[in-house]
């Protein structure tokens, strides 16, 4: 660390003692201060990525004693260009509920009570050297790059134990398995600059306007300074993103699978695919049909035709909802070569039970209209966290995943590891951990009945709200006496409620951190104030329970050299105890971790530049390539010879981790399949749960931000009104929304924000103390693992029946 | 926040209105007395209880009632458990009227004379409306149609009626209003408990620039990022009382008024580098 960093934080540590004056403050309405306040001076600015969602704006961030006082949008970030959302806004206000968790604490019965730090990391490390395969990890798309490398180094290269997975599983898995099927490589081959560009944009069952809010300005804006934008607006339900778009599709649930097919279905017989793109670069590709893989099988372009044929505009329009001739407006769109077409899409895509078809039916209607490869013309999926992209699918945080696109089950790739972790060979366990709906499983059974995961460690979310199916999944852990579950968190919330073992943590610009956006993006900041108590960083917890763990005798905290497998030297060589909290910031750890994790990225062309251009960048979208001259470079559109620098000399496109082996991307056929549970008699409605733009996710941080709290105080069901009618509910009436599966009282919000056809009901999950998890289904894809959140029988009761029943 | 104040001629329509609503509600709620009272969505209803003329449609089912054998035009009715508050409710027919509202005439050339008393008081009003200065204000009053057009209906330009002043955009059209601004919790829910327990404590307002010596034009004090525009604040008919340009002819602020490097995320080092002095030698 520079001198001047270690000034300015030495300077913000001795501020924050003086500033506990914050305490009395009743809303969050100013103080009017009587003397002027030099607002040049007394407030020092820094760079951050947002700490909400996948966009990843960049904030700048005024710190004033030791505290976060004011956010600014960066008007140098590429991102958002100087505009936030009102989340991004507000972001600042989530380091200071006043229930932050300052001190560790350990279940004593129904009570807490507080424990040393020593103590805790003891317990933790005790539990995992007594049963270390009994042990699982459940991190999160919100730990930062160093941080889920620093818990999949600890596991896979430490414990040679595969049980760690990410909520990222609940969030864009499918997104994941729709790239590595096409492309043959994770991500986007697009950027954000795609939405400066297009004529049209589709959002598949995708509400950006609330979701993604800096990104949905990016393009409406357009409009405003005169330019025209085509917004075409697929969905289960009416939406604010709705309001922008020129068409709206109202689709059944599943219908986008059979959308994507119809379109494709046109180009075909109307001719109007781009033939010249398809016979250079695409192949064709189909789910076996017996034990289908998630590469498939080959199949010939006749067979594909053969296959499409019965997905007629009519035949569509049964399956879908959306009329034939929207069908064909669609299929017509993207027969036209001169139009630059971007399709976006999240939750809805990905939180399907097809998630991994549909994902790879889009790309697929890309490939053969041929609207790929130009800036502009895209398919992009949208991530939901900071660093889902960075830290889960780059590091590869996933139960068969190692770092930089390698899978634990390949033995070169586990080699390769090994080699750059310098542990002996066969460190790395050859089977694929739990996936999380497995891995929760595991641990809220009974060990008698085989629940062989018996210690869990979450870090950085909330899966006692957000997991599906939450009778099954996660509440049965209350009475498994022998189930440990340790929780780091900043504040109390759904999971803490279960939990044995809470850990104060640090957040946000309460420490170091590394973020990867939507976009390729990988972001950097640095520590500027001080975490509350004795909270303290994730990344030093891990690296911390190594060390007691090698202390009690783990050999496979070691490396081959028997050095510790966290060690970081200083600048002079020497080794800094940096699992002992008071030393932690003695060097960068972020920084040392970085350059570890950096050299595992290029065998899939993922290329990352060294850490300290990432301090004097807003974000480098990777591959990062360093040029002749020494500036290193990054790469907005992939996979196009105009700007990837790893696309073949004589090449337009080429997909160089192709499936095929040839550089061609696959376009997938897979027929429609109707969803796993639908209304009928007993259960009418369709259920779809979401989000809204004031919260982020379980509202653990947001729901502690007055404005933003104001604006959206509780969770509702939003309820067509001639439902309302047909089921007697007044507006604000709190009903029992039900499934098979459980129960969630909320209140009526009719004609609400977003406006649900007749038979379909939409819940927001922001609210922890309206759990619509305990209805929602466990059922997920096939290849991802991912579940899906979006679509399940329910119905819906009033109180005053339950009670006129007895 | 109160609603505006109503002219004569509004009150004398409201009035009509208020009759014909009252005859419509005696002779239809008969009909749908015994219903009980399931709500209706709240297009259908904001449709019917905007008169006509204010750009509502009269809704195709409305029928004439009959009193002592007379027929009498009506409005179709709604029931009063329709009657609740409407989502497109307190701000929905203000697009249709407040721009025909006359605006009071703003004398350019008179140079306003602001108190300390009122800029004090204007920066206590802000200051509930931000959690932090530089923070968008949340949207203070009610407002259930979020697109822009409704927001830009009056912050467009801005407007003044009696005391009530709708703040001009400070900033260019972005077309996502709520994106930014926090609105009032839903009418559903407004009555629910929004309360946070927060030890935050934002960045005050600035109350001065910095003057080289009395008289000299003050620096800008805060980012002008999203406030591009100057008078909206400083001066015309939306001015925060005490926060006026005592010059307000004169449009071209950064002629005089210096911002801050710092503040505007201009490249701006620790220290401002200069050429090394000369080295002046002893003869």
């Amino acid at each position: 660390m520079d001198a001047d960093r270690r000034s300015f934080l030495k300077g913000a540590a001795m501020a924050a003692a003086s500033a506990a004056v914050a305490g009395q403050q009743e809303t969050f309405a100013l103080p009017i201060v009587d003397q002027p306040v030099d607002a040049d001076g007394g407030v020092l600015w820094n760079k951050a990525p947002c700490r909400f969602c996948g966009t990843g704006c960049h904030v700048q961030v005024g710190v004033q004693d030791g505290r976060v006082v004011a956010v600014a949008g960066d008007k140098n970030a590429d991102v958002n260009k100087g505009l936030l959302c009102v989340k991004g806004y507000h972001v600042g206000s989530i380091l200071y509920g006043k229930d932050r968790l300052t001190k560790p604490l350990l279940k004593k019965e129904d009570d807490y009570v507080e424990i040393e730090w020593d103590e805790a990391i003891d317990i933790v490390a005790k539990r995992i050297q007594d049963a270390p395969e009994k042990f699982a990890f459940y991190g999160s798309g919100q730990w930062t790059i160093p941080e889920g490398f620093a818990a999949q180094k600890f596991m896979k290269g430490g414990l040679g134990n595969n049980h760690i997975d990410p909520n990222a599983r609940l969030c864009m898995a499918s997104a994941v398995t729709g790239f590595l099927a096409t492309y043959g490589v994770d991500e986007p081959a697009g950027c954000y600059a795609d939405l400066d560009e297009c004529d049209v944009l589709i959002t598949w069952g995708n509400n950006p306007a609330e979701m993604h809010p800096v990104l949905f300005s990016r393009v409406i804006d357009r409009r405003s300074r005169g330019e025209q934008v085509r917004l075409i607006d697929i969905g289960t339900r009416r939406t604010r993103t709705t309001d922008a778009a020129d068409d709206f599709l109202l689709m059944q649930p599943h219908g986008d699978v059979a959308i994507a097919l119809g379109i494709m279905h046109l180009l075909i017989e109307d001719d109007s695919y781009d033939k010249d793109f398809v016979e250079a670069n695409c192949a064709f590709r189909s789910p076996q049909s017996e034990g289908p893989t998630l590469q498939g099988e080959a199949i010939s372009f006749d067979e594909y035709k053969t296959r499409i044929a019965k997905y007629t505009p009519e035949h569509v329009e049964e399956l879908s909802g959306v009329p034939a001739d929207k069908i064909r407006m669609l299929a017509g769109l993207f027969g036209d070569r001169n139009l630059r077409i971007t399709s976006t899409w999240c939750m809805g895509m990905n939180q399907h039970t097809m998630g991994t078809a549909v994902n790879s039916l889009v790309h697929g209607v890309h490939f053969l209209s041929g609207h790929f490869g130009k800036p502009g013309d895209s398919p992009t999926s949208l991530t939901g966290q900071p660093s889902a992209c960075g830290t889960v699918r780059e590091v590869g945080t996933l139960a068969h995943a190692l770092p930089g696109g390698r899978l634990v089950a390949k033995e070169d790739h586990r080699t390769q590891c090994e080699e750059l972790w310098n542990v002996p060979a066969g460190r790395i366990n050859p089977v694929p951990g739990y996936h999380t709906v497995k891995m929760f499983e595991q641990f809220t059974k009974s060990s008698a009945d085989g629940g062989d995961i018996d210690t869990l460690f979450v870090q950085v979310t909330n899966p006692g709200q957000t997991l599906p199916n939450l009778n099954k999944l996660f509440n049965d852990k209350k009475n498994l006496k022998d189930k440990f579950l340790i929780v780091a968190e900043v504040y109390p919330t759904a999971t803490t409620v279960l939990a044995d073992l809470i850990l104060p943590a640090a957040m946000w610009v309460e420490k170091n951190g590394m973020f990867g956006n939507s976009e390729r993006r990988t972001q950097q900041w640095f520590k500027m104030v001080d975490p509350p108590g004795e909270a303290r960083d994730d990344c030093w917890m891990t690296i911390a329970i190594a060390h007691r763990l090698m202390e009690l005798g783990h050999e496979g905290m070691k490396n081959k050299d028997g050095e510790f497998i966290f060690a970081v030297q200083d600048e002079d060589g020497n080794e800094v105890p940096v699992w002992e909290w008071e030393h932690y910031y003695d060097v960068n750890v972020d920084k040392a971790i970085f350059e570890e994790y950096r050299h595992f990225t290029t065998m899939k062309h993922k290329n990352l530049a060294p850490y300290d251009e990432y301090v004097k960048a807003r974000g480098l979208r990777w591959p990062v390539v360093e040029q002749e001259d020494g500036a290193w470079r990054e790469t907005k559109f992939r996979f196009a010879a105009f700007d990837d620098p790893f696309v073949a000399e004589g090449r337009d496109i080429e997909f160089y981790h192709s499936t095929s082996g040839d550089g061609r991307g696959q376009i997938w056929f897979h027929d429609y399949q109707p969803p796993p549970e639908v209304p009928d008699d007993e259960f009418p409605l369709w259920l779809c749960t979401g989000r809204v733009l004031e919260h982020w996710h379980t509202g653990t941080m947001t729901r502690r931000v007055a404005s933003l709290n104001r604006a959206m105080p509780t969770g509702y069901v939003e309820v067509h009104p001639d439902d309302a009618a047909e089921l007697n509910v007044r507006q604000g009436e709190v009903v029992i929304v039900e499934s098979r599966r459980g129960v969630c009282e909320l209140p009526v919000w009719i004609d609400g924000r977003g406006k649900p056809p007749r038979g379909t009901v939409f819940v927001p999950f922001f609210d922890e103390t309206k759990l619509i998890n305990n209805v929602t289904l466990d059922a997920h894809d096939p290849f991802s693992k991912q579940p899906d959140y979006k679509k399940c029988a329910a119905r819906i009761r009033r109180r005053s029946m339950e009670v006129s029943q007895g | 926040m109160s609603g505006f104040k109503t002219s004569d001629r509004v009150t004398g329509r409201s009035t009509t209105v208020f009759l014909v609503c009252v005859i419509g509600v005696a002779a239809v709620g008969y009909c749908v007395g015994v219903s009980d009272g399931v709500p209706k969505s709240d297009s259908q209803l904001s449709i019917n209880s905007i008169p006509a003329e204010q750009g509502g449609e009269r809704s195709a089912d409305a029928r004439p009632v009959s009193v002592n054998g007379v027929e009498i035009p009506s409005i179709e009715a709604t029931n009063y458990a329709d009657m609740r508050r409407s989502e497109e409710g307190p701000t929905s027919h203000w697009k249709m009227g407040l721009d025909q509202i006359p605006q009071p005439a703003y004398d350019l050339l008179t140079p306003p004379k602001p108190t300390p008393e009122e800029k004090l008081q204007s920066t206590r009003i802000r200051a509930t409306r931000r959690a932090f200065n530089g923070a968008p204000p949340i949207i203070p009053h009610a407002v259930e149609r979020t697109s822009d057009g409704a927001c830009y209906a009056c912050h467009g330009k801005g407007m003044k009626i009696g005391d009530q002043v709708a703040g001009q955009m400070s900033h260019g059209f972005l077309a996502n209003c709520t994106q930014c601004h926090a609105p009032p919790p839903p009418t559903p829910f407004a009555d629910v408990d929004a309360s946070v327990a927060s030890n935050y404590v934002g960045l005050p307002a600035p109350t001065q620039g910095k003057r080289a010596f009395p008289g000299a034009p003050p620096t800008i004090p805060h980012s002008t990022l999203m406030r591009e525009s100057c008078l909206v604040c400083h001066g015309g008919k939306t001015a925060w009382s005490g926060f006026e340009s005592t010059h307000p002819w004169r449009s071209s602020c950064t002629q005089c008024h210096a911002p801050s490097a710092a503040l505007e995320q201009a490249p701006s080092p620790a220290e401002v580098d200069m050429l090394p002095g000369l080295r002046v030698i002893d003869r």
